[in-house]
C-alpha cells in the first residue's frame, strides 16, 4: 500500500513539474519569461481550495463521477506499471478508458465547447488508439506483453528502440498528442476554450489536473521502460526531462492543426509505424 | 492452474455449459470497468445541451424527453452487459455474438433520437454493421473449421496455420465494422452530436474495449513463435 501511495505521489509531482518545465521552455523559445516551473503544481492545489460549482445543465451524477473515474484509471496505471510491472495490454486498456472519459467529461456538462471537444475526442480516438496499438509490435519482437519480461528481454538483447525504432517514433507521436499546446491537442484547442475541462470548476478541475499529471508521467514511463529498458530512478528522471524538452520545442514552434489534418497525420503515421515495423521485423 | 496467456497468469475459468468465462487480470479489469460505467449510466440523468439560437440572442435548450430517456437507458444497460460479456468470454463464438449485440444496441441507442443528421449517421453505421456481420461470423467459422474448437484456452496451444491467419483477418474486419472504429469512425462520430451523454459513453466504451479485447484474441490465435 505504501509503495502504491509513494508511486502515485511521485507520478503526480513529477508529471506536474514536467508540465511546468514544458511551459517554461516554450515561453523562452517564444521570447517570453513564462510562468515558474512549479506553476502547474500550484494551479492544481489552487483548485482544491476554490469553490466548486456545478452547471444546472449537467448530467448528474455522471458529471462528477467521470472526474473520479479518470483519477482511478490513472492510479490503476501506476499500479500496473511502476508498482507491479504487469501487462502492457492492461495499460493499453487503461489508455482506451482514458479516451472514453475525456470524451464524456466534455459532453456531460451540456456546454457547446465541451460537446465540440467530445466529438473531437471521438475523432482523435480513431488515430490515437492505433498509435498505442503500435505497442503490439513489441509482442512480436519479445514474445510477451508482460512489462517485467520486456525489461528482461532488453537486458539480454539491448534496448528495443534500436530494433523497432519506428514503433518508438509512433509512440512518441502519441506522447506528443497528449501534451498541452501540441499540434495534435485538438480536444483542448483554444478555439473551444479549455475543451472538455471548460465546465469543470474547483475540486473537479483539481481531480482532472491530477489525472493529467499522472497520465503524462505514465506515458513517459511506458516509453522509457518498453523502448530503453529498466532504468534507475535518476535515469528515468533524465529521460523524462529530455522527452518533455523535445515535446516543448515541437509545441513552441508548431501551430495546432485543424482536427481533420491532425487525425489524418496521426493515422498516416500509425500506418507507417505498423507496416514499417513489421517489415523491419521480417 | 498454470496457464499463461500473453504473459498473463490465468486466474481461473468458470465453465457454464458451452459458455466459458475466462479470468485473467486484463479481462477482469475491463469487465469491472464496464460494470462500473454501466452502473453510473443506470443512475444518471441526461444533460441539457445549450446551443445558440438562430436569429435571436436567446439560447436554445435541447433535452432528452422521458420516453426517449427510458428506452435509451435500457439499451445502454444492455450494451454495457454485452460489453462486459465480451470482455470475459473464453469462447470465440460467444465473443462474436456479444459484438453483434453491441452493434445492434448501439444503433438502437441513437435511433430513438429525433435529429435528422444523427439518424442519417446511425443509418450509415447500421449498414456498415450489417455488412460486417458476414466477415465477423465467417472469420469465427473459419477458425473453428481450421482448429476444431472455438475455445480460446484450446486455441492458445495450437500452432498457427494460414487459415487461422485468414480467419483472424476476417474477424478483425467484422469487429471493426460492428464497433464502427477507424476507418468507419467518421460516420459514428456524427452520432455523438446528440444529447444524452451517459448513453453516448457506452457506445464509445463498447467500441474501444472490444478493440482491446479483439487485439488480445488475435494475439492468442496468431502466435508468431
Amino acid at each position: 500500500m505504501a509503495n502504491i501511495l509513494l508511486n502515485v505521489l511521485i507520478a503526480f509531482l513529477m508529471g506536474s513539474i514536467l508540465f511546468g518545465l514544458q511551459r517554461k521552455i516554450m515561453a523562452r523559445i517564444q521570447m517570453r519569461p513564462g510562468p515558474p516551473v512549479i506553476q502547474h503544481l500550484l494551479h492544481t492545489f489552487k483548485f482544491f481550495v476554490k469553490e466548486s460549482s456545478f452547471p444546472k445543465t449537467a448530467a448528474m451524477p455522471f458529471y462528477i463521477a467521470i472526474t473520479a473515474m479518470l483519477c482511478v484509471i490513472w492510479v490503476s496505471a501506476v499500479i500496473v506499471g511502476p508498482v507491479t510491472q504487469g501487462s502492457l495490454l492492461l495499460i493499453f486498456a487503461i489508455y482506451a478508458l482514458h479516451k472514453i472519459v475525456e470524451h464524456n467529461a466534455g459532453s456531460s456538462s451540456g456546454s457547446p465547447y465541451g460537446k465540440l471537444s467530445c466529438v473531437r475526442a471521438v475523432f482523435s480516438a480513431a488515430a490515437e488508439v492505433p498509435l498505442f496499438a503500435v505497442l503490439i509490435i513489441i509482442y512480436f519482437k519479445t514474445g510477451t506483453m508482460d512489462l517485467s519480461q520486456i525489461i528482461g528481454f532488453q537486458t539480454t538483447n539491448g534496448p528495443l528502440i534500436y530494433s523497432i525504432p519506428l514503433a518508438a517514433a509512433m509512440f512518441f507521436v502519441l506522447i506528443l498528442s497528449k501534451a498541452p499546446y501540441s499540434p495534435f491537442a485538438i480536444t483542448k484547442g483554444k478555439d473551444i476554450i479549455s475543451g472538455y475541462e471548460t465546465e469543470h470548476f474547483g475540486l473537479l478541475r483539481g481531480y482532472l489536473m491530477i489525472s493529467e499529471s499522472i497520465a503524462w508521467y505514465m506515458l513517459l514511463w511506458v516509453f522509457l521502460t518498453v523502448f530503453i529498458g529498466g532504468l534507475n530512478p535518476l535515469m528515468y528522471l533524465v529521460g523524462m526531462v529530455i522527452l518533455s524538452t523535445v515535446v516543448a520545442f515541437i509545441n513552441a514552434t508548431t501551430p495546432i492543426l485543424n482536427p481533420n489534418h491532425s487525425i489524418m497525420m496521426q493515422a498516416s503515421l500509425a500506418l507507417i509505424g505498423v507496416v514499417g515495423s513489421l517489415i523491419l521485423l521480417l | 492452474m498454470d496457464i499463461t496467456i500473453l504473459g498473463q497468469q490465468l486466474l481461473g475459468y468458470i465453465p457454464l455449459g458451452d459458455i466459458v468465462l475466462y479470468l485473467a487480470p486484463l479481462n477482469l479489469f475491463m469487465f469491472a470497468s464496464t460494470l462500473a460505467f454501466t452502473t453510473i449510466i443506470a443512475i444518471s440523468k441526461t444533460e441539457t445541451q445549450v446551443e445558440a439560437g438562430f436569429g435571436t440572442l436567446k439560447d436554445r435548450e435541447v433535452k432528452v424527453d422521458k420516453s426517449e430517456f427510458k428506452i435509451r437507458r435500457f439499451l445502454a444497460i444492455v450494451c454495457g452487459l454485452a460489453t462486459a460479456g465480451a470482455m470475459i468470454t473464453g469462447d470465440l463464438f460467444n465473443f462474436t455474438l456479444f459484438v453483434c449485440l453491441i452493434g445492434i444496441v448501439n444503433i438502437g441507442i441513437v435511433a430513438a433520437v429525433k435529429q435528422v443528421d444523427v439518424l442519417d449517421a446511425a443509418f450509415q453505421y447500421g449498414l456498415v454493421a450489417m455488412i460486417a456481420t458476414l466477415p465477423l461470423f465467417g472469420g469465427a467459422a473459419m477458425i473453428l473449421a481450421s482448429t476444431g474448437t472455438i475455445s480460446l484456452l484450446e486455441i492458445v496451444d495450437l500452432p498457427t496455420t494460414f487459415m487461422m491467419v485468414f480467419g483472424s483477418l476476417l474477424l478483425f474486419i467484422g469487429v471493426a465494422g460492428e464497433t464502427g472504429v477507424a476507418p468507419f469512425y467518421a460516420t459514428k462520430a456524427e452520432m455523438f452530436r446528440t444529447p444524452g451523454s451517459p448513453f453516448l459513453l457506452i457506445i464509445h466504451l463498447s467500441s474501444l474495449l472490444v478493440i482491446v479485447r479483439v487485439i488480445e484474441i488475435l494475439l492468442i490465435i496468431n502466435k508468431p513463435f
